[in-house]
């Protein structure tokens, strides 16, 4: 089986890193979103409410808070 | 949210509550990313007088909230825009709202369940998406190791917890 851990990814044409390198970005930027503050939070799921609202039709979970 | 917040304050300040605390996604919002939830929980220690046997009656908390023009919109009430829900705590959330970790948001204090605690109550409740935040908070939160085993002991959850792991 061939090792894809080292892979290289071309994110930009100067920017190149492996597969491992990207999840352990992904991971330090799941990391930094938790630290974020409570009220950037709080602004952020309204954000993903009015995404989910506009993307599920009239079936889906309509609410959005109305901070 | 800065609403339900004072609202919640004030329920306290008015002793229609003895004490609450958040729990449910938006406790789990507090320590992960965030993810997309629709409703606010809210654990609430009833004052003695709203007890009656085995019945407990939350209508005076209901009440004050309609009187400040909050409405109904299915099992939740709305409250500044938010819809919440409000569950008398049992014996382990009660330990859990006694626990709490006091929080400020912009400049209104409040109260959310310390991971630990929210861990051991998302367990018991045990969705698949209470897990997935037991996974969740246990990736990136500090977790007291030693207060979470003492809880899950206590309340008989531990070989539970220990199958998720």
């Amino acid at each position: 089986m061939k090792n894809t851990k080292k892979r290289k990814i071309a994110l930009k044409k100067d920017n190149m890193i492996t597969r491992e390198e990207l999840f352990k970005r992904k991971e330090i930027f799941h990391a930094e979103q938790a630290k974020l503050p409570f009220e950037e939070k709080i602004h952020a799921l309204v954000r993903l409410q009015e995404i989910a609202s506009r993307v599920k039709g009239n079936a889906g979970n309509k609410t959005v808070w109305k901070i | 949210m800065k609403e339900i917040l004072q609202a919640l304050n004030e329920l306290k300040n008015n002793k229609i509550i003895d004490d609450y605390a958040i729990g449910g996604g938006i406790a789990a919002l507090f320590y992960i990313e965030p993810f997309l939830t629709f409703d606010l929980d809210v654990f609430i220690i009833p004052t003695e007088k709203t007890k009656c046997g085995n019945l407990i009656i939350l209508s005076p908390v209901y009440e004050y909230l309609e009187k400040k023009g909050c409405s109904w919109k299915g099992e939740h009430i709305i409250v500044g825009g938010v819809p919440v829900q409000f569950i008398p705590a049992d014996g382990l959330e009660r330990e859990a709202v006694g626990n709490a970790k006091e929080i400020k948001y912009e400049g209104i204090k409040s109260k959310v369940l310390t991971p630990e605690y929210l861990i051991t109550v998302l367990l018991r409740a045990g969705r698949k998406k209470d897990l997935e935040k037991i996974e969740i908070l246990l990736k990136l939160t500090d977790i007291d190791r030693n207060k979470l085993g003492d809880v899950l002991r206590r309340y008989r959850l531990s070989e539970k917890f220990r199958r998720l792991l």
